[in-house]
């Protein structure tokens, strides 16, 4: 227990960092170059005004026709992806490891919120699992990866949940926690889960040719 | 949620074009091909699209082939599944079988609207990796009979329709005739150096729709315009090359056509009521020959018409009567903006007008554009059943009263009188040049 | 286009309801009881779960802990262990006491006697060194 624990919140978050930031990084450098090399009218088109205009419109709940018409998916989307984020870099158990460790601290949110934001993002990926596999094309498109991903996301919360209310065996989900936190943090530059960082950009791109070029909305 | 039917068996292709193109491909030469367009020819953008969906299927809605068909294959997330996604994953080696599918999704059920870059969150543009599959088809020789004739009469003719040039001055010159029947002194003026404006036209007006070419001259003459049209090869805008993949031809058509009009010293290009040749002038072309906008100024019909309307340079003897709809071709609203001026003339013209949802932007796609009508007979009954849902579109303005339906694009026109014919929507179609030249008080 | 822009109003404020039912519901206090750490500073938290009885004697005892040093330790003005001299008596907050952050909570202050316990018992790689092994609901 304390050998995995030390390793862990150890050497192993060192790793889990490094992968993360640097993968991550690879990952830019290796697209960028590319688009450079290849793709370099992307560049002329790109407009800040126009991607900042369609990116605005995707950020806000129902501010295109697509989530309108689908407003059980924009309501969950939305409620997920803030929970997703919120939760992690302002529960407490995690901000005061950043006062230990770093010795810097921010906000944090009362446990009865981090504990109901939690509850959404499980709740939110029941409902992608059940889009998975009960919507006809969501079931066509996705692939065993796609089942990966949403397990890699909802394990951290799942066992953050455990371990806040101390089921049976919570010590050792602990351990599990953190480990399901930092595979996950590992399996961003190199899944789907990268495009957390590429939304900015196809977005702006499209909103730039929409904006730019065709002069026509693009939500 | 709509809920989707499960997938359904695909219907075994029976075009010539695909099935003789395939007996000449090997393993081999598929994968050396389709290496070389991903290596060459494509990069991050190819890359980042199909990195980055998530498979979310939010785009489903986005595509009127899975609106009406309801088969999850048709989504344009699906048909990333079948065609390119499968492709990089194995990185080419994939078998003809397979490059038959790709073809036949590629070419006929993509409309290339881009609507569905409107309904994913990432602004993934689905007609891109299409436009992507269709090149690597192109190169491999596998692509549909009618529409690969087109490319070919435009690599002969340099116009779509086999018009050869003595045919093209006589027709000009017919409808000159006609139209001083109802306009004296009216002309046609050819090759007029410095016009105000270049007037092109695509392959098919002169061929099947000659009175446009006789309408659009009665407007030229009673606006009073300082225009001409060439009479020589670059009087056809229209563009298949385009959308069979061939854009070395397409670079060779667009080039001779922005030519024309610069060695003329015109100063602006108007085209006619055509869509894909406005995206392949205004968009497409021009980009691919290094210009980032076209190098002269293109305008297209609505957008001139709309001037007209704007600087009173014609007048009307009494609005149209009929209550109209109005079709948004995706070519020149989503892809220039152009519907709030086409509007504007339908209210400078129209009694009653009554809008089609969704519009604009959102108009749901005739399942004739993209090359996709040009793909002939062997795929007619296959999208005439994708129009379904604009067929319901049509149904539900008519309820309103909706009796004519306004479509300012040629592949449009084909498209919805299809549909209006085998849905029984029994409405009337026209173009604004149709209803301009019905209500045009001709000058004394 | 006025049906669209209903529907907009209409959801956006279901939306920004449940988000500020979340956001309401910070106000919610955990009960704390057992405490028996004379801790002031910390006393207004609504973010910390009440610390477990600790049992000092029993603890010493159980760890062979003779010197009280070894956790009430003094450190001299250059921030070197002062070896023979101890604190007890003094509380923790009268040299750890941290700015409080928003939430009132001296978060530096727990910091501090979080890396005390769990440094010494991951060396020894004896005793709690998870959050809810201490902190018992």
């Amino acid at each position: 227990m304390h050998d995995y624990y030390s390793f862990f919140t150890g050497p192993f978050a060192w790793i889990t960092f490094l992968v993360f930031i640097f993968g991550s990084g690879w990952r830019f450098y290796s697209i960028w170059q590319l688009a450079k090399k290849k793709d370099s009218a992307v560049f002329e088109y790109m407009n800040m005004k126009f991607a900042l205009r369609s990116i605005a419109h995707w950020i806000i709940p129902f501010g295109s026709r697509s989530m309108q018409i689908n407003p059980a998916m924009t309501v969950v989307t939305f409620m997920f992806h803030i929970s997703l984020f919120i939760t992690p870099l302002f529960v407490f158990g995690h901000v005061v490891l950043w006062k230990e460790n770093f010795n810097i601290s921010w906000f944090t949110l009362s446990n009865t919120v981090a504990d109901l934001m939690t509850l959404i993002v499980i709740g939110s990926c029941l409902f992608f699992l059940w889009r998975r596999i009960k919507l006809a094309d969501v079931r066509y498109l996705t692939t065993p990866m796609d089942f990966i991903i949403l397990f890699i996301v909802a394990a951290p919360f799942v066992t953050g949940f455990w371990v806040y209310h101390q089921f049976p065996g919570f010590a050792v989900m602990t351990i599990i926690h953190i480990i399901s936190g930092e595979i996950m943090l590992m399996a961003i530059p190199f899944t789907k889960l990268f495009h957390m960082f590429l939304f900015p950009f196809t977005r702006g791109y499209i909103g730039s040719e929409f904006g730019g070029v065709r002069m026509a909305k693009d939500w | 949620m709509t809920e989707a039917k499960s997938v359904t068996e695909t219907k075994k292709t029976e075009d010539q074009g695909i099935l003789k193109g395939l007996e000449q491909l090997t393993p081999e030469k598929i994968e050396s091909v389709i290496q070389q367009v991903l290596s060459d020819e494509t990069g991050a953008r190819l890359k980042v699209y199909v990195e980055t969906c998530v498979h979310c299927g939010m785009c489903s809605k986005g595509c009127h082939f899975f609106l009406s068909l309801n088969d999850p294959r048709y989504s344009p997330a699906g048909k990333v599944k079948q065609t390119l996604w499968e492709i990089m994953r194995k990185k080419g080696k994939v078998s003809p079988e397979f490059i038959k599918q790709a073809a036949t999704i590629a070419y006929t059920q993509c409309n290339m609207c881009k609507r569905c870059a409107m309904y994913c969150p990432f602004g993934l543009d689905v007609a891109y990796v299409m436009s992507v599959m269709r090149r690597i088809c192109h190169k491999l020789g596998v692509v549909p009979l009618y529409i690969q004739d087109t490319a070919h009469s435009h690599s002969v003719t340099m116009n779509q329709m086999w018009v050869k040039d003595d045919e093209w001055i006589d027709t000009l010159m017919w409808q000159e005739e006609e139209a001083q029947d109802a306009m004296e002194n009216l002309r046609i003026p050819l090759d007029k150096e410095g016009a105000d404006i270049f007037y092109s036209v695509i392959g098919p007006e002169p061929k099947f729709r000659a009175q446009l070419i006789f309408q659009a001259a009665v407007i030229m003459n009673a606006a009073g315009e300082n225009w001409t049209m060439p009479s020589m090869p670059g009087w056809d805008n229209s563009d298949m090359c385009m959308f069979t993949g061939d854009y070395e031809m397409m670079e060779r058509l667009k080039r001779r056509h922005f030519e024309s009009a610069l060695n003329l010293r015109a100063k602006r290009i108007v085209m006619g009521e055509c869509g894909h040749a406005f995206r392949s002038v205004y968009d497409v072309g021009n980009r691919a020959l290094g210009w980032r906008m076209p190098p002269i100024e293109v305008v297209h019909a609505i957008e001139y018409y709309n001037e007209l309307f704007e600087n009173n340079k014609i007048k009307i003897k009494k609005k149209f009567e009929q209550p109209v709809t109005l079709h948004d071709p995706c070519n020149i609203s989503r892809g220039r903006g152009l519907h709030e001026m086409a509007r504007n003339i339908v209210n400078a013209t129209c009694e009653n007008f009554i809008e089609m949802t969704p519009n604009r932007e959102h108009n749901y796609c005739c399942s004739a554009g993209g090359g996709v009508i040009n793909c002939g007979p062997p795929f007619k009954n296959a999208r005439v059943e994708s129009g379904k849902q604009k067929a319901k579109q049509l149904f539900a303005a008519k309820a309103k009263g909706a009796e004519v339906v306004i479509a300012p694009c040629h592949n449009c026109h084909g498209g919805l009188e299809d549909i209006i014919h085998h849905y029984g929507v029994e409405m009337e179609l026209k173009f604004f040049g149709d209803i301009i030249y019905e209500i045009l008080e001709l000058p004394e | 286009m006025k049906k669209i822009i209903h529907n907009i109003i209409i959801l956006t404020s279901i939306f920004v309801t449940g988000i500020g039912l979340i956001l309401m519901s910070a106000g919610i206090v955990y009960a704390d009881d057992c405490f028996n750490i004379n801790n002031e500073s910390i006393d207004k938290n609504t973010n910390t779960r009440p610390f477990i009885c600790f049992e000092h004697d029993i603890h010493n005892e159980t760890a062979g802990i003779e010197n009280c040093s070894e956790c009430h330790h003094i450190y001299d003005e250059h921030e070197e262990l002062v070896p023979d001299e101890s604190s007890e008596g003094q509380p923790c907050s009268e040299c750890h006491a941290d700015s409080k952050n928003s939430n009132n909570t001296d978060i530096g202050l727990a910091a501090k006697y979080h890396k005390l316990c769990r440094d010494c018992h991951l060396s020894r790689e004896k005793g709690p060194v998870v959050c809810g092994e201490c902190h018992r609901k």
